[in-house]
């Protein structure tokens, strides 16, 4: 599995990078209308771009059907990009903590508890919309899983506020806001391994050509 | 004599297409030429054999394993047609790449060939022809200790050139007896050079499976007029063809049959013809 991560991390590098300095230079700049810890929520949606990034190139070049003939398992194939997609989420957050830390070293009041709320609700929204892209892209072709790609970000802020307001049926959301997210957050996670699952078994029956 | 690879009766239904019933061996040691016309299940049946598509009945023993995990695929390099590596990669990285995939990866004899090839360490493969594309994807292939090969029309589109040096390559592979190759082609000439035996698919059927020397020595065909063939016993004729001004027929013993008809004119032929006649005649 280490050898298709190298390869995947060598398609996304130049993306990996732009979106780090991005993130860093937005950081800074949004810092000065609102609250920094905001980023947090956009910095792993935005990094995890990168996996669609390698998934296209894949199907471009045809590398699924020649990894197949590896050493290498049609579960480990997909638990790869899963693995590949968390990395990414992972690195957007640390990247995102960057200019938090900084700004924070600076006098602006940055708390822990937006900082665990936001960084829930990033990885949540991220995790959420990854869980439905991701199996996706070996159910359709290239083109019709860029699109879901795109929607899944909608569909995941949906999901969470859906999430809330049933929360909200059984504690107060207003009074138990860090809570409530970290509810959605573990839901999350749950739907992002079941989409593992799920994706694991359609692609061990799906013919690869 | 082992065999590194056996199929029995390996089928796949398609909507357009039905691979039936696909037996053969791949005795050790030896090349075994696949061939038949665009879309007669040569890929197919690779791709089921490999795993690339859910095969619907038969069996598949790779090197003496009817499952075929990791440590079987370890010992199988399979070159496609076209690259199938990430464009954006040098082969340097794919050097990084692939010694964490295979155990027995061996960067030595990769960077040999690279160079044997001329092939550029750090330029990216977008970069390549389509012939440096398939010399590294033959690299790859011989670099982690194989002791099957299996190519799907990898030397279609290359110049004779190019071709001949695989060829060479691929003659120079099966000289340790543990070594075999699998080669599915339509050029069939290419094939005459150095296949041990020959496997003919025609529409999704094997159509012979037999010794190259048996069809290149052995099968002839007759050319003659509509009144010799009527003449013909219908028993000695395998298929034959109605040209414009003669006929042609193809038999699988030219030596007993100029005896038996010696005023026949009898020719040997070609893989090339023995294909045309099986996919164009009648029976």
């Amino acid at each position: 599995m280490k050898g298709i991560l190298l390869k995947d991390l060598y398609i996304a590098k130049s993306n990996i990078l732009v979106t780090v300095v991005s993130l860093v230079v937005l950081g800074f700049g949004l810092s000065f209308l609102l609250e920094i810890s905001a980023l947090l929520v956009l910095a792993p949606v935005a990094s995890t771009t990168a996996v669609f990034i390698s998934i296209t190139s894949d199907a471009g070049s045809k590398w699924n059907k020649n990894v197949i003939t590896m050493p290498i398992s049609k579960s480990q194939i997909i638990g790869e990009k899963f693995i590949f997609y968390i990395l990414l989420a992972v690195l957007g957050m640390i990247t995102a903590l960057v200019p938090c830390i900084i700004l924070a070293f600076f006098g602006v009041n940055i708390t822990l508890h937006s900082l665990c709320l936001y960084g829930s609700i990033g990885i949540s929204a991220t995790l959420l919309a990854g869980g439905i892209s991701l199996p996706c892209a070996y159910l359709f072709d290239p083109e019709k899983s860029q699109i879901v790609f795109m929607m899944s970000f909608m569909a995941s802020t949906g999901i969470i506020v859906g999430l809330v307001l049933i929360t909200n049926l059984f504690i107060s959301v207003k009074n138990n806001i860090l809570l409530t997210f970290h509810i959605v957050f573990v839901i999350s996670i749950i739907w992002f391994f079941i989409s593992y699952r799920i994706a694991t078994k359609v692609y061990q029956k799906r013919d690869i050509t | 004599m082992h065999s590194a690879m056996t199929i029995s009766g390996l089928s796949k239904t398609y909507k357009d297409f039905v691979l039936d019933s696909v037996s053969f061996t791949v005795p050790s040691g030896s090349i075994v030429g696949l061939i038949g016309e665009n879309g007669a299940g040569k890929s197919t049946t690779i791709n089921a054999a490999l795993g690339l598509i859910q095969k619907e009945a038969g069996h598949v023993s790779i090197l003496g394993n009817e499952e075929l995990n990791g440590d079987t695929k370890e010992q199988i390099g399979v070159v496609f047609d076209g690259s199938n590596y990430p464009e954006i990669l040098s082969p340097k990285k794919i050097n990084r790449v692939m010694k964490n995939i295979y155990h027995s990866w061996d960067e030595q004899i990769y960077f040999r060939l690279l160079k044997q090839f001329s092939l550029p360490f750090d330029k990216q493969i977008k970069k390549f022809s389509k012939g440096m594309k398939m010399k590294l994807a033959i690299s790859v292939a011989f670099s982690h200790n194989s002791k099957l090969l299996i190519l799907d029309e990898a030397t279609s589109g290359l110049d004779p050139i190019i071709r001949d040096d695989i060829l060479d390559m691929l003659l120079d592979f099966v000289q340790d007896e543990e070594h075999s190759i699998l080669v599915s082609s339509h050029i069939t000439s290419d094939l005459e050079k150095i296949a041990d035996y020959i496997v003919f698919i025609h529409g999704g059927k094997v159509v012979f499976s037999k010794p190259k020397d048996e069809l290149v020595e052995q099968y002839g065909i007759i050319k003659c007029g509509a009144a010799q063939f009527d003449a013909l016993d219908k028993s000695d004729i395998i298929v034959y063809r109605k040209m414009d001004y003669e006929w042609q027929i193809l038999i699988s013993n030219r030596e007993e049959m100029q005896k038996k008809y010696p005023k026949a004119m009898i020719i040997p032929t070609t893989i090339d013809e023995i294909m045309l006649l099986y996919v164009k005649g009648e029976n």
